[in-house]
């Protein structure tokens, strides 16, 4: 049929990045910012922002040549070997990556919404709803995030304008005050959260305009680095640097402090937290799908049911280890600042130079015979 | 095997007399033509489908008449060449074709030496007639309804579709009841794919009888697990006529008023026919409070759950106390309460709907107003959960389909359990199943939550007809159900240059590509 083309939008792309990267980033992001920088933070999301784009280049590179799908294009660069090891370790930060949204979703409905509440049911029930989401392919997963976009945005959006008038400017200050190494580490930290836009790369055989994906995901980062950028703003002029670097999760905090005008309803934070909820469960959601795809992909398994049991299961089990022991979740941060960031900003590298390299060898064999 | 009819008159009568001995309802008859009486003719009817035999009146009177007028060496040449394809006039080859085409109401009338069975039409089967649509009622445009003859329904969407390229294509369905079954739709506008998808579905399955459209609609359905219908139903052949202009198909079956239109989407579940008889203020302030209802007869009895038992920092303290003073003595617990009266309300609405008209008024009255109060005067259930469950009931009646309002219903119940177990949290679960399944869903290969998604595909034309229904003169294309190339449906004159009525979405795809 027409529409059942098993093909997605940049639409739905890119709001499906938006909320991926939106969520985590604008929950954790302003207190780690915060301690490291103060009000210099907003450089970090700028330097990210910057780096992020930068990253982008190169995959929109990768894009356009790839072909087919992007395993089949890695084995093509870079042979079957290196290629393999790439897939493991893009399916290593994915999983984990599943594993700790996991975590912090529970956390978040058990902080605030659900204090009687257990980690099992809690996190039983997501993990299946995402599995359920994927069973059935990605357009159904696009078109839920893509319904749900502005009705999370525009409740966001207004509670962040009404929060402006809780700011006070002063606490904007002192600028430009921190140290290079500390700068650095801050936009190291955000651009760790920029890492599931590689997850673009998987997406070009299920995109209806393929070679513009990379161009959809810089918007989506654009869209999402302002974004951070005024909520980072509006939480150092609401608490000031020092108790932000102290809070959580600062955002949720000021969702519970602004008042809708009339006064009828007190507190809001139970109904905003839906804005995160949804958010972490579309990375879950973006997550599962591509930990499932690239087990598919690595064992040539022609439905995707075991690959979806074994990606959900792993998830649920990692998530299980983030509740149980607190030492990893400092763990999972030295891991994702200092083995995936380099890692997945590099494969796309390596593979552009393997590609240039392999074409310049191509030509000269080529003149060679002509010769 | 068929029984071929030959030129043997007596054989012709006793094996048709053979099929239907036994059959009391069958009145046949043996009465003598031509101007000498010299020939014979056989005349078979089901007893009430003949509206007389007085010459004057009926077709077949007339018809004998006629026959009696003329030459005995006459007849046969007059029949085939003035009578046959007259009308719905119908020569049979077999005895089987020839008792199929007298049940369809027609009487059948056999000749000496012509070597066929004649069908000739008369009053047919006892119907309605055209009668007031009994639900889906406007506030502006026709009234007139479907009725059980699907001649009569054909030709109520022929006079609102006066063009040829509408398209009727008859088939049976059930393998005893033989019913009609007929695909309108508009041959210029349609998919073909999706038409092949109907037919495809349609001869998937081979059922003894199909009394209702409702049958064949629960058969050729893709997703039968799913609590939302994936076939409009409508009872309005305005409505019908409205989703053929936009390029839809329209399924009548014989013995039913309700027509399916397909596809279906929650958009088209919302939209009522008089949206586009009134002006677009009101038909988007109504259109809006549509879409709100199909939500709240969904989950408000949920949130007043979760609100109350786990996330009561919500509400101003003076709403609390209220609340809590509207519950004291009550000896359920929220969730009971709410569920009893729930339960309570679906007994009242099933027996309202079962009774004879004046009865079920007054079950509704004696419902609602005598049993609420008592259980409210006898603290089974607090005031608040009586105007909760009642406000869920008015929002569930705001649903113009009924089907899709009972996918509501059920999936209350579902939000009942949620919130009442995991407050707030079950309420976001809730929501996300359901859009995670209503994003999977289709039908006939249009997302069910078009054009909220996958808009594209239209060239984001179709969102000016969702929430909210814009100016007529903004909705010039036709949704997406419309074939590519013909999508333009309004040209506002001396604006043509100015690129408006252009089949925009067709032209985005082709700059795209």
């Amino acid at each position: 049929m027409f529409a059942d083309n098993w093909k997605i939008s940049l639409r739905q792309v890119r709001r499906l990045l938006v909320l991926d990267i939106f969520g985590l980033s604008s929950l954790m992001m302003p207190g780690i910012l915060s301690s490291l920088t103060g009000a210099d933070g907003i450089f970090c999301l700028l330097f990210g922002m910057a780096g992020g784009c930068l990253l982008l280049l190169f995959m929109g590179a990768n894009l356009k040549q790839m072909k087919e799908s992007y395993y089949h294009y890695m084995v093509k660069t870079v042979g079957q070997f290196l290629a393999d090891f790439f897939m493991v370790f893009y399916f290593l930060y994915f999983i984990t990556l599943c594993g700790f949204v996991l975590y912090q979703a529970v956390t978040l409905v058990l902080s605030w919404m659900l204090p009687e509440g257990g980690f099992w049911w809690v996190g039983l029930l997501l993990v299946l709803l995402a599995a359920y989401g994927t069973a059935r392919g990605i357009e159904g997963r696009a078109r839920v995030y893509e319904i749900l976009f502005w009705f999370l945005g525009a409740p966001l959006l207004v509670m962040l304008f009404l929060a402006l008038q809780k700011v006070d400017t002063d606490q904007w200050a002192p600028i430009v005050y921190s140290n290079g190494g500390d700068i650095l580490q801050g936009s190291l930290s955000f651009g760790v959260f920029l890492l599931p836009l590689t997850g673009i790369l998987f997406l070009k055989p299920f995109c209806r305009e393929g070679e513009r994906l990379a161009s959809c995901a810089r918007t989506a980062l654009i869209s999402v680095a302002l974004l951070d950028g005024v909520v980072y703003l509006v939480l150092l002029g609401v608490f000031g640097g020092n108790t932000m670097g102290v809070l959580k999760r600062p955002v949720i905090t000021l969702m519970s402090m602004v008042n809708l005008p009339g006064g009828f309803f007190t507190r809001q934070d139970v109904v905003m937290i839906s804005v995160w909820f949804f958010a972490l469960f579309a990375l879950l959601h973006t997550g599962v799908f591509q930990s499932s795809l690239i087990l598919k992909e690595l064992f040539h398994e022609p439905g995707v049911r075991w690959s979806l049991c074994a990606a959900s299961g792993l998830a649920f089990l990692i998530a299980l280890a983030f509740f149980r022991n607190d030492v990893l979740e400092e763990v999972y941060g030295v891991y994702q600042k200092w083995v995936a960031l380099p890692g997945l900003a590099g494969i796309p590298l390596v593979l552009l130079l393997a590609g240039w390299i392999r074409h310049g060898n191509v030509r000269q064999k080529g003149e060679g015979g002509r010769d | 095997m068929a029984v071929q009819i030959t030129q043997d008159f007596e054989e012709n009568i006793r094996n048709f007399e053979e099929l239907f001995s036994d059959c009391a309802d069958i009145k046949k008859r043996r009465i003598r033509v031509g101007e000498h009486r010299g020939k014979e003719c056989y005349i078979a009817y089901i007893e009430v489908s003949l509206s007389n035999v007085d010459w004057t009146d009926s077709a077949v009177g007339k018809f004998l008449k006629t026959l009696q007028g003329m030459p005995e060496g006459d007849l046969v040449g007059y029949v085939q060449q003035n009578v046959e394809g007259i009308s719905d006039a119908q020569p049979f080859a077999t005895i089987e074709e020839a008792a199929q085409g007298m049940l369809t109401g027609d009487t059948l009338v056999f000749l000496e030496g012509y070597g066929k069975a004649l069908k000739i039409p008369d009053k047919g089967y006892p119907g309605r007639g055209v009668y007031e649509t009994e639900s889906e009622k406007v506030i502006r445009g026709s009234n007139e309804g479907f009725s059980e003859s699907i001649k009569l329904n054909t030709a109520l969407i022929r006079k609102r579709l006066r063009s040829p390229h509408v398209k009727v294509k008859e088939s049976f369905a059930g393998r005893r009841t033989h019913t009609n079954v007929d695909l309108v739709y508009m041959k210029d506008l349609i998919y073909p794919e999706v038409l092949e998808e109907v037919e495809r579905r349609l001869g998937e399955f081979e059922i003894d009888g199909t009394l209702d459209s409702g049958v064949i609609e629960q058969l050729a359905e893709k997703r039968k697990y799913s609590p939302f219908p994936q076939f409009q139903t409508t009872q309005r052949p305005d409505r019908a006529a409205m989703a053929i202009l936009e390029g839809r198909i329209v399924l009548l079956s014989d013995n039913s008023p309700v027509a399916l239109l397909l596809p279906a989407t929650y958009n088209t579940f919302i939209q009522t026919s008089d949206d586009y008889y009134s002006r677009w203020e009101i038909a988007s302030f109504t259109r809006a409070l549509r879409y709100l209802a199909s939500f709240l007869a969904m989950v408000f009895p949920g949130v007043y759950l979760a609100m109350t038992n786990f996330h009561t920092q919500i509400l101003p303290t003076d709403l609390l106390l209220s609340l809590a003073a509207a519950r004291q003595g009550v000896p359920f617990p929220a969730v009971v309460e709410v569920l009893l009266m729930e339960i309570a309300f679906e007994l009242l609405r099933e027996a309202g709907v079962r009774l004879p008209g004046a009865n079920g008024n007054t079950i509704g009255i004696v419902g609602g107003l005598i049993i609420g109060q008592a259980a409210v005067d006898a603290n089974i259930v607090s005031p608040i959960v009586v105007i909760v469950v009642a406000l869920t009931a008015l929002c569930s009646f705001a649903v113009p389909n009924e089907e899709f309002a009972t996918a509501f219903r059920i999936l209350k119940f579902m939000f009942i359990f949620l919130c009442g177990w995991l407050g707030f949290f079950g309420f976001l679960v809730g929501i996300l199943g359901v859009l995670i399944h209503l994003s999977h869903l289709e039908s006939f290969g249009i997302p069910y939550l078009s054009p909220f998604v996958g808009a594209d595909l239209s060239g984001y034309q179709d969102e000016r007809d969702t929430f909210l229904r814009l100016p007529l003169d903004f909705l010039k294309q036709r949704p997406v159900y419309a074939r590519e190339g013909a999508r333009t449906r309004l040209k506002i004159k001396g604006k043509e240059k100015q690129g408006n009525g252009k089949d925009t979405g067709a032209k985005e795809r082709e700059g795209r590509k």
